[in-house]
């Protein structure tokens, strides 16, 4: 696959493209969902292709190719060449320079997900939903996952680089319902489970089957919790739900290209400029948000991204202080710092977006229980459930499955239906304390959506639990 | 090889291993993504994706594959079959029996033989169109075919053309929204689209905010297309009906919207972007969701419908995406008497106008309870005329009682585009008036309007 980088990218350059990149990728992936105590879908798909990219007069190109062959790169290659030609608009695009990279890298694996018996597969799942049942939950579900995808990178720049990334993960819900009231509890996290970089290990210590009897019982205790009342008050956010709030309210901001309004189409845009880098106050002294793609178990870990570049750990956000932003080559150049490495593309068949990698909320210190102290009303939620921002990322309403009552530094009650909303840099200006190392819990997602066509991103985010002040809980119709 | 030639081939490898089904999508396609009035993400794409499921013993199990030589689908027989020898055993699921399929519309040579050339010539249309604001949005074209074969006998092949235009002119504290959908390229105009969405902009400079309230309004077709989309994910879901998640659980045959509002699926709509079958080679047909206000239905897939002991109605998804449950991917809004959204503005009076919605969740299906952001063209409603523009509002509503009083629909329906085309790609729309609501619950204010 390799050689047919090389006739990709010597193709475009042939055709007059000022620069050029090839990637050939090869994806497996392998899903098994079971519901009620039966195998309900069993899918391994396969896909691979050639796609190629090119900056000729200033304008991009793309095009690919699924046929694994010299004709179909070089086919693909001058497509991107013809677009590119005929592209409107008076171009000036140019990239950050980069070292030419060669060399490879591959997710550690101790138990190959794709060696293990999908027989085992269906068990496991068996086992874990099995463990859900409980009078009030009408629908058990659990689901295991894995990919490998070989990625082959070439550049008219003299990059040459191969990468195997091997991920899996899985996940249980539980669903409740009785006279007309829905509940869902999930784990270890909603919308898709969790999942790392790593061997069927990762998936084997997720405990699904230990840990679904407490979903259950939350679940079904849902149906005779009371709805969460509506105030302003102090939260204290979970981990996860502290997961989601970083991916939404700080890095798809600090995304560069949302900055220069490339996505504004669909995802939207920012309400950060490239000059607020160094200078703009995100939040309270306690926010430390960091990129990190090279953060073991990291869904979005790697060592080069779909442009070359070496990954690198990179402060986003320090002492509240915006210190960092996710960038590609071009918008690199066009703030006239840094060399890039957040391009990432969704297979072979997509143009490469500036994507979030890992983006982490640091720790701060002490246990849970301290970070409760001293509140003497509030709300502690957990685990997302709903999730909506505006354009610029600025106004956000999030739902949690969950939420409890906290009075005098302890949880009370259990509370259903909670959401909170807020305005990005005020609610982070309100973060009082984040817990430490201890709590700080990391997963993976794979339902990140950017782009036209779209695109999927898998990201992981950790995070300790959070304690806000003056925040707006109980939205409601 | 023809796409059902490839098909043909793949149940021939795989005979003797159970009952055999077969999809392949094919896909020639082009988007060209522009920002600040250039080009900047242009996509090509031509792929072919085959998918076999085996039933064996009552067991199912899938696999695909886009490597089209023998030795890729030799493998993927393999790879289906021992997913299926995997599974467990489930009587009375079997494999959708052969139908007549219906003759629809939704192929154009035209719109098929558009070369890379010609669509970047379409986007510098819709880039012109804008004038001197700058444009951002994207012009795509698709040329793609779906073939479902199965060892029952169904034999399902269409065709289909699709061609979207979309523009946001934006400017300094300024944008608007347009956008145009058909399967035949002719039909669409990408220098109106830009026009249209310039001409909204320029009428949303000075946005003032707004406190929050229940607000009588009008939704633009674009908006009430993306609200019911969302609503529909899982209020006409078979599968979230029977797992009493989905709002018109326990109510069918209540009146549960407006007279006035009458919800159906059609995919035989020449208007729409027409389908003959689903994703198991079920037929399509018109499929009555809300008739007068009155729940009547649900979509159902195969494997949904026979656990729920009913017929499915042709809503099967891509295998990719088939856990979510079947959906209805062609909403079709019985149109109202109103000769023009201008006449929903003075049925609505006092309120607000709301051109599109912006990152919606499901704040709770089983009430219909929906959060988002209006964006790109949000104005207030005073004395029975659009006045001044808006920022963008937080709503949360729940649907069924945004829908519960509503004073009037336009006569005229327009198709939008309900596809962000991930994966392989499959056009769906929705045939959607203008409508007018006595219940918007704004919940908040966002940015204004622009960049």
């Amino acid at each position: 696959m390799k050689a047919l980088c090389e006739a990709a990218v010597e193709a475009a350059l042939g055709a007059g493209a000022d620069y050029a990149d090839a990637r050939a990728v090869s994806r497996r992936s392998q899903r098994v969902e079971t519901k009620n105590g039966r195998v309900d879908a069993l899918s391994d798909s396969e896909s691979e292709g050639i796609g190629v990219r090119v900056l000729l007069g200033g304008a991009w190109g793309f095009a690919c190719d699924r046929r694994i062959s010299v004709e179909g790169a070089r086919e693909a290659a001058r497509r991107a060449c013809d677009f590119a030609s005929a592209a409107p608009g008076a171009h000036a695009r140019a990239l950050a320079p980069a070292d030419p990279q060669t060399g490879s890298y591959r997710t550690p694996v101790s138990r190959d997900p794709f060696a293990v018996p999908l027989e085992e597969k269906v068990e496991l799942c068996l086992r874990a939903e099995e463990a859900l049942t409980s009078p009030d939950v009408t629908v058990r579900s659990a689901f295991v996952r894995a990919r490998r995808e070989l990625r082959l990178f070439v550049s008219s720049d003299g990059a040459s680089l191969e990468q195997e990334l091997v991920e899996c993960g899985g996940g249980i819900d539980a669903v409740a319902t009785r006279d007309g009231l829905y509940q869902l509890r999930s784990y270890p996290s909603a919308h898709g489970g969790s999942s790392a970089q790593a061997g069927w290990e990762y998936v084997e210590a997720l405990g699904l089957a230990e840990e679904a009897p407490r979903v259950a019982e939350q679940a079904a205790a849902l149906l005779r919790a009371d709805r969460c009342p509506a105030g302003q008050t102090t939260v204290v956010v979970d981990a996860e739900q502290m997961q989601l709030q970083v991916h939404e309210s700080v890095g798809h901001p600090t995304e560069l290209d949302r900055i220069y309004g490339t996505e504004a189409a669909y995802a939207g845009t920012s309400f950060l400029g490239p000059d607020d880098l160094g200078t703009l106050r995100y939040g309270s002294e306690h926010m430390n948000v960091t990129a990190d793609p090279t953060t073991p178990l990291g869904l979005g870990s790697y060592g080069f991204d779909d442009e070359g570049v070496p990954a690198q750990r990179q402060p986003i956000v320090r002492d509240g202080v915006l210190r960092g932003l996710l960038t590609s080559r071009e918008t690199a150049a066009r703030i006239g710092s840094g060399s890039g490495g957040s391009m990432r593309a969704d297979g072979w068949s997509r143009m490469p977006l500036v994507r979030m990698s890992n983006l982490h909320l640091e720790p701060g210190q002490g246990s849970f229980e301290e970070l409760l102290d001293g509140i003497d009303s509030g709300i502690y939620l957990e685990t997302n459930k709903s999730w909506s921002i505006d354009d610029k990322r600025l106004n956000f309403q999030f739902g949690t499955q969950i939420a409890w009552e906290i009075r005098n530094g302890q949880l009370g009650r259990m509370l259903r239906d909670a959401t909170y909303t807020g305005v990005t840099p005020v609610f982070w200006g309100s973060l009082e304390r984040v817990a430490g190392p201890e709590t700080w819990r990391m997963h993976g997602l794979t339902n990140c959506g950017k782009g036209q066509p779209g695109q999927f991103a898998h990201v992981s985010h950790g995070a300790s639990p959070a304690r806000f002040r003056d925040v707006q809980v109980g939205v409601s119709t | 090889m023809s796409a059902s030639e490839l098909a043909e081939r793949v149940l021939e490898l795989a005979r003797g291993r159970g009952e055999l089904e077969v999809v392949v999508q094919r896909e020639r396609s082009s988007l060209a993504r522009f920002a600040a009035s250039e080009v900047h993400q242009p996509t090509l794409v031509d792929d072919t994706v085959v998918q076999l499921t085996i039933l064996r013993e009552g067991r199912t199990g899938s696999a695909s594959t886009n490597g089209t030589g023998d030795e890729h689908l030799a493998r993927l027989v393999e790879r289906a079959a021992t997913a299926a020898a995997s599974g467990t055993p489930e009587q009375g699921l079997g494999l959708t029996p052969p139908a007549p399929l219906p003759d629809v519309a939704g192929f154009d040579e035209a719109t098929a033989a558009l070369s890379a050339g010609d669509l970047a010539e379409l986007a510098g249309a819709a880039i012109g169109g804008t004038g001197d604001l700058d444009a951002y949005g994207f012009v795509t074209s698709g040329d793609c075919e779906l073939v479902v074969r199965s060892s029952a006998g169904v034999e399902a092949a269409q065709r289909f053309t699709d061609v979207t235009v979309l523009s946001i002119a934006a400017g300094a504290g300024v944008s608007g929204y347009a956008t145009r959908s058909s399967w035949a390229s002719g039909d669409v105009d990408p220098a109106a689209v830009g026009r249209e969405s310039a001409e909204k902009a320029q009428r949303t400079s000075d946005a003032a905010d707004l406190e929050p309230a229940s607000y009588r309004a009008v939704l633009e077709p674009y908006a009430l297309g993306e609200l019911l989309q969302w609503f529909a994910y899982s209020a006409f879901n078979g599968l979230a009906f029977a797992e009493e998640r989905g709002y018109l659980a326990g109510r069918l045959g209540d009146r549960v919207f407006d007279p006035k509002v009458s919800i159906a699926d059609d995919a035989l709509d020449p208007r729409g972007l027409p389908k003959a079958f689903d994703f198991e080679g079920t037929p399509k047909a018109r499929v009555p969701l809300v008739e007068e206000g009155v729940a009547r239905g649900v979509a159902w897939d195969r494997v949904t419908a026979a656990r729920a002991g009913v017929r499915s109605t042709g809503h099967a998804l891509p295998l990719s995406s088939r856990s979510f449950g079947p959906l209805p991917l062609a909403l079709s809004v019985a149109p109202g008497e109103a000769a023009s959204i201008d006449e929903l503005v003075e049925l609505v009076g006092d309120g607000v106008y709301v051109t599109r919605l912006h990152y919606l969740g499901v704040v709770d299906p089983r009430e219909g309870i929906l959060t988002g952001m209006t964006r790109d063209g949000t104005f207030r409603i005073r004395d029975g005329k659009v006045a001044e523009p808006l920022v963008n509002l937080r709503f949360t509503v729940s649907v069924p009682e945004l829908l519960s009083e509503v004073p009037g629909l336009t006569r005229e329906v327009a198709l939008v585009n309900q596809s962000d085309f991930y994966d392989e790609r499959y056009p769906f729309g929705a045939l959607v008036p203008a409508l007018a609501t006595a219940r918007f619950a704004v919940t908040g204010t966002g940015s204004g309007p622009g960049l």
